[in-house]
């Protein structure tokens, strides 16, 4: 039950000075935390009286502390903020609450996003944020498209729209411009393994992990390995791609939303966000979704779920999105944004998650397993298309070595 | 008598315990964790470690690395310190200029340099401004490596020379100004007297430079990590790897064991081959 607060500001009784603790793995970063803080929490508790403590915490410590608080029977969270394969992992072990009886009003949550935080009937999460990988491309491109391919088609995201044709345009760009155009954030910071076990593999196996040494995954690297003469060669030193664009050191590139936006906001009439390409087995990605879960016995259950209420208000998301790029999950939010860069790269998101191909990639949760998972894509990569070792070989050695880690964690390979 | 024979080891007691919690406690922990696998001894982690596709290249790198920075550190430091050992006008600031670099930190060193040799940085712009280039000249990127590690030598001799400039000139000026004087009664040149005096008395100096140099180049990883990331893999940079990113402990402290042995070895071989002969009387 919701517990209905008196006129905000008024001191009532003891339930009034409950303070929340919310622990979150995300918006850790400094500059995320201070929004937090000042600009979200600080409204929040102006409106109910309600204090908040935000601690910015990494999943592994999460996870031990969380599950050390349910084993001793001394629950102290409130709240959590985490990605869906955490939340997952801590609705299985049976740390959090149903909320299935709980109501918000006033908003409609997407429904991707519904279907993946109900588990077993259960409501596991509020969807809180959403985030993808999405390709920018600088309108400058558009001029040296291939044959057959045409602007729309990249825009909407259609069925001409593929990889192969990437490669000829990728192709074309060297050719008529005299340098590669195309850049990747595979530096040891960037996010390029995501692309590979995320976006490509599904793009051309179906699957993240399962067909990792498939006779489908063959033909991928195979192309990797062509297109890799028309990527930037300096793409195995970059973290992130807003400088690359903005220096116009490339024209087309492929990250994290979070990492192309200072790109968008910088120069919004440079850029287009588009969805990726597609492959023989359809449009492959990821979707990065941060749900807002309740422990068992917290303390302060009520509480926190104002706090919810607060965090997945229409306003409140689209200021989310303002300040640190992260997606609303609730469709009145979309549709208050203003014209501008946000809008744009909210439509490019929105073309991506709904192309009818869609092949919807989970970030698998490995815990602390995560950094091998990346390691062995990383690996490959650099055998496979930077010292050009056979496909077929590495793929077959690593292969085993990469569902050896789903079967120690004991989740199903992807 | 009892008491006096107790003093010294009285006096290095609280330095020693220091050491002790401090560099043994969590010396023998990393031996635990390379050689035990559930509270048992066993070589898995070493196994998984040697068989893993980084670490032979981060050796080699390592070395190569240090081969490539030490010696070219030594020699520009000797000729450094043999110029300012003279009086000449400006001396003081030539040198307070020389020492700068050794208060920058290696991470600042290596945004220094990035900010320099990358696509669009000072060295591209100014050539291309010039005229002498069109397209700027890549230094990072896995293509590009033997660049990449031509700009990890000059970031590192630019940064750390200063240190073993600072020790040779100090030992220069040691040198007893009378056997300059005797060789020159003698009538010997300035290069007999470089050879058989100057450098014969700078071993000390020398042997504590290349000793505080050589053990620091197995621990590159700042600059190398910012100019190359995981392009050109050294021993810490794949230490730091497998702690934060695969979180393996084990196989991070193998690569610190790996370190410190290496340490051990060259620091021994040092001292072995580069006895400062003229200290030993000879009958």
């Amino acid at each position: 039950m919701a517990f209905a607060i008196v006129a905000s500001g008024c001191i009532g009784g003891q339930k009034e000075e409950a303070k929340v603790l919310w622990l979150s793995t995300q918006l850790n970063p400094p500059e995320e935390r201070v929004f937090v803080q000042d600009e979200l929490l600080s409204k929040f508790t102006d409106e109910t009286g309600i204090e908040v403590e935000f601690v910015p915490i990494s999943y592994s410590d999460l996870s031990m502390r969380l599950e050390s608080e349910v084993q001793t029977g001394k629950v102290t969270i409130d709240l959590i903020g985490e990605l869906h394969g955490g939340l997952d992992y801590f609705n299985s072990k049976g740390w959090l609450m149903d909320l299935s009886d709980k109501k918000l009003e006033g908003r409609t949550f997407i429904s991707t996003f519904e279907k993946y935080s109900t588990i077993g009937g259960k409501k596991v999460y509020i969807p809180w944020m959403s985030a993808t990988y999405v390709m920018v491309v600088n309108k400058k491109a558009f001029d040296y498209l291939p044959d057959g391919l045409t602007k729309d088609d990249v825009m909407k995201g259609t069925d001409k729209w593929t990889y192969d044709a990437f490669l000829e345009w990728a192709k074309k760009l060297k050719e008529e411009t005299g340098s590669p155009q195309v850049g990747f954030p595979a530096g040891p910071k960037g996010l390029f393994v995501r692309f590979l076990h995320g976006y490509i593999y599904p793009a051309y196996t179906g699957y993240q992990a399962k067909a990792f040494d498939s006779s489908d995954a063959a033909p991928m690297w195979n192309y990797l390995k062509e297109l890799w003469p028309y990527v930037h060669p300096s793409s195995t030193t970059w973290d992130a791609m807003s400088d690359p664009l903005l220096k116009g050191e490339v024209l087309i590139a492929w990250d994290h939303t979070a990492r192309i936006k200072t790109a968008i906001v910088e120069k919004p009439d440079d850029f287009v966000v588009v969805p990726v390409p597609r492959g023989p087995k359809g449009r492959g990605f990821i979707l990065v979704v941060v749900g807002l879960a309740i422990p068992k016995d917290a303390p302060n259950a009520d509480a926190a779920w104002e706090l919810i209420d607060y965090l997945t208000k229409p306003e409140t998301q689209v200021k989310v999105l303002e300040k640190v790029g992260f997606f609303p999950t609730v469709k009145e939010a979309s549709g208050a944004l203003p014209e501008g860069p946000l809008k744009i790269l909210a439509e490019g998101v929105a073309a991506q998650a709904g192309t009818p191909d869609a092949v919807v990639a989970m970030i698998p949760n490995l815990g602390a397993k995560g950094g091998e998972f990346k390691d062995v894509y990383r690996t490959a990569f650099e055998r496979i298309v930077l010292k050009g070792e056979d496909p077929a070989t590495v793929t077959k050695e690593l292969g085993p070595k990469l569902k050896g880690l789903f079967d120690e964690v004991g989740i199903e390979v992807p | 008598m009892e008491r006096k024979s107790l003093l010294p080891y009285l006096l290095i007691l609280p330095a020693f315990a220091y050491l002790l919690f401090f560099v043994g406690y969590p010396l023998v922990q990393a031996l635990f964790l390379a050689f035990t696998k559930n509270g048992v001894f066993s070589l898995d982690t070493v196994r998984k470690t040697i068989s893993d596709y980084y670490f032979w290249s981060a050796l080699k790198y390592t070395i190569a690395l240090a081969i490539a920075i030490v010696p070219t550190q030594l020699a520009l430091a000797v000729v450094l310190a043999l110029i300012m050992n003279r009086f000449f006008r400006g001396r003081d600031l030539a040198i307070y200029a020389l020492v700068i670099p050794l208060t920058i930190s290696d991470v600042a060193a290596g945004l220094i340099w990035y900010s320099m040799l990358s696509p669009y940085g000072f060295l591209n712009k100014l050539l291309i401004n010039i005229g002498i280039i069109s397209q700027p000249i890549y230094f990072f990127g896995y293509q590009f490596r033997s660049m990449e590690f031509l700009a990890i030598v000059l970031a590192e001799v630019w940064r750390a020379t200063s240190i073993v400039f600072v020790i040779i000139l100090a030992g220069l000026q040691m040198i007893s100004k009378e056997y300059l004087e005797a060789a020159d009664v003698f009538g010997a040149s300035y290069w007999m007297k470089l050879r058989r005096i100057v450098i014969p008395m700078l071993k000390p100096s020398i042997q504590s430079a290349l000793i505080i140099r050589t053990l620091f180049a197995m621990q590159v990883f700042g600059i190398v990590w910012i100019l190359a990331g995981r392009d050109i893999p050294v021993l810490a940079g794949e230490g730091f790897y497998q702690l934060t990113e695969i979180h393996d402990y084990g196989v991070a402290s193998i690569y610190a064991l790996v370190i410190a042995g290496l340490s051990i070895l060259l620091g021994a071989l040092y001292i072995k081959f580069l006895r400062a002969e003229y200290l030993e009387v000879k009958v």
